[in-house]
């Protein structure tokens, strides 16, 4: 069984619903208002502080913006845990690696497309509404923000993806993932030191800034992200794989 | 042509044994309906068949070969297990263009098969705006939508309206008619036995029936004839004489109308007819009183709840090979086990 068919296949899945294609709208939406609101929030300070970050500042949207990738992709895989649609896909395409393939195929790539267009756009708005504070973020500082950006935004939607497909629902997932990227790595992340920055959002996170002291750089950053995704892929990917459907 | 074949199939959920060493072949060309009642293991077979649960022990082949080693499944077997498998925020339209793109089956087929399923006035609304009726009748649509040589059907009468009972019965009869391998779970007997050539009914995870339909009623229930007479002793006594032992007068009978009224067992009105005629009885009424699959499964599986409803108690019993059994007395189990011999 060649894998286009199941790749245009799962694809068809995304497109046909709504839900998910206004998700995939959002995360541009979200990301580029809260950044512009950030933004205007602190037009007034002209005190400077010394760890002013106009990099983070533009792409300060993302923290919220994440929350609609990762909507997205635990949605995405979801849909397949209610009313025994998982085993209607499995009938016809009883090769469930390959399925799975598919599906997380067909999640990252527009996740991708999305998180850089999220990340072009939220780069523009963060600059005009920065004015003259931007000054300091070279292009190819802002070029950075704006690769890291999609590619952090279709890490997240990816982990979320094969974390539902290990729990079996959207549902535990968001209730797990939401309140840890709210709460838990702002708290925690402020007061501890490096084993905190190894942390999915943080270690992703280091590309927006226009500097770093950490163990992670931008690209190694990433790399970490990229790391507890292949996780999360791999355990959803099992999952898939060795249980009943 | 592709038949299935499903050898000691065993499926263990914890303790549970939900499919128990099940053995027997589904051949093309006829209806086979599938029989049990809830939780005798008839979604659990079907799941296995399909792949998608892994079997304890045993096989189950379509045409030789494991499901999983279809590369366009939908092409081979065509399967509803649950109408509420389509998303609701999907037309059906679109709910079918996905599974048919997953075996680069035509697009074409797709409004073929919501036409042959009397939906294509409704193809662009959403699956949720759907009865459980026309949900069913998508599900149906999907299984045809590969042309596929065998179709397996999970309670496909489930809240169908009249009308959709009587498509869906020229359906099943259809298919086996152009020589494809339908298996039918079910577990309304009138409705089966309108469209059914043949039976496998399961209990608890056990085959306890493989037959004919025909012969599974014939075996299980007694033709009767009914006749009222003007003279019931005179009649019964001619009947005796001539070998039709069985003969019993029937009380309430007397109450309506003139006359007694008998019942005679293994018994053709033919037979019965001639005879009262020649002795110059007037026969008032003459009924051949036809078996239905209801009675015929109802005493087959009439042991089967007797022993359900026991009180399970940890009694020795050498004649039960699994331990995830319930206790069985040897009298309950002896009708089973003439049927798998």
């Amino acid at each position: 069984m060649p894998f286009t068919p199941v790749l245009h296949s799962e694809w068809l899945k995304i497109r046909t619903l709504r839900s998910l294609v206004v998700g995939l709208g959002a995360v541009v939406l979200v990301t580029a208002a809260f950044s512009a609101l950030a933004g205007l929030d602190n037009a007034g300070d002209e005190g400077q502080e010394a760890d002013f970050d106009s990099l983070f500042s533009a792409f300060f949207g993302v923290s919220f913006g994440q929350i609609a990738a990762i909507t997205f992709g635990a949605q995405a895989m979801s849909a397949e845990f209610q009313g025994g649609a998982l085993r209607l896909s499995l009938a016809a395409v009883p090769r469930r690696g390959r399925w799975f393939a598919a599906k997380m195929t067909a999640v990252g790539i527009p996740a991708l497309a999305v998180g850089l267009l999220t990340g072009v756009v939220t780069l523009a708005v963060g600059r005009a509404v920065l004015g003259d504070r931007a000054s300091a973020m070279s292009w190819a500082e802002g070029l950075r923000g704006a690769v890291g950006c999609g590619i952090y935004l279709a890490l997240m939607a990816l982990f979320a993806a094969g974390l539902t497909a290990l729990l079996r629902s959207g549902v535990a997932t968001l209730s797990i993932l939401i309140p840890f990227l709210l709460l838990v790595s702002f708290v925690v992340g402020d007061m501890s030191g490096n084993a905190a920055d190894l942390l999915p959002d943080r270690a992703g996170q280091v590309v927006l800034h226009e500097t770093w002291d950490g163990l992670l750089g931008p690209w190694t950053g990433l790399a970490v992200a990229a790391v507890w995704t292949s996780a999360a892929l791999l355990a959803g990917s099992w999952s898939v794989r060795r249980r009943d459907a | 042509m592709t038949s299935i074949d499903i050898r000691d199939l065993t499926k263990e959920y914890g303790t549970t044994r939900a499919v128990d060493r099940l053995t027997f072949r589904v051949e093309p060309g006829r209806v086979t309906g599938f029989l049990g009642p809830n939780g005798a293991g008839k979604s659990t077979t079907l799941r296995l068949v399909l792949g998608l649960d892994r079997p304890t022990a045993g096989t189950a082949t379509l045409g030789g070969r494991a499901y999983a080693t279809f590369d366009e499944p939908l092409r081979h077997v065509g399967a509803l297990l649950d109408a509420q498998a389509a998303h609701g925020s999907r037309t059906a339209r679109d709910h079918l263009r996905v599974l048919a793109a997953s075996n680069r089956l035509p697009e074409r087929r797709v409004d073929e098969v919501l036409a042959e399923a009397g939906l294509a006035a409704v193809a662009h609304r959403r699956v949720r705006t759907y009865s459980l009726g026309m949900r069913q009748r998508l599900g149906i649509a999907a299984a045809l939508l590969g042309d596929p040589p065998v179709i397996l059907l999970d309670e496909p009468s489930n809240g169908l309206d009249p009308e959709g009972i009587i498509w869906i019965r020229e359906l099943l009869r259809r298919l086996a008619r152009e020589g494809r391998t339908v298996l039918v779970s079910s577990h309304l007997m009138n409705e089966t036995a309108s469209f059914a050539d043949h039976l496998v009914v399961l209990g608890r995870g056990r085959l306890l029936a493989d037959t004919a339909m025909r012969e599974f009623i014939r075996a299980r229930v007694d033709p009767r004839v009914r006749v009222r007479t003007t003279d019931g002793a005179a009649l019964g006594d001619l009947l005796a004489r001539h070998g039709y032992d069985t003969v019993e007068r029937e009380g309430e009978g007397e109450g309506e109308g003139e006359g007694e009224r008998l019942i005679v067992h293994h018994a053709r009105v033919a037979d019965v007819g001639r005879l009262a005629w020649g002795a110059g009885l007037p026969v008032l009424e003459l009924v051949a009183e036809e078996a239905t699959l209801e009675q015929a499964y109802l005493d087959l599986t009439a042991t089967e709840a007797e022993f359900a409803a026991q009180p399970p108690t940890p009694t020795e019993q050498p004649s039960t090979p699994s331990a995830a059994q319930p206790p069985t007395s040897p009298a309950a189990q002896s009708p089973t086990q003439r049927q798998e011999a």
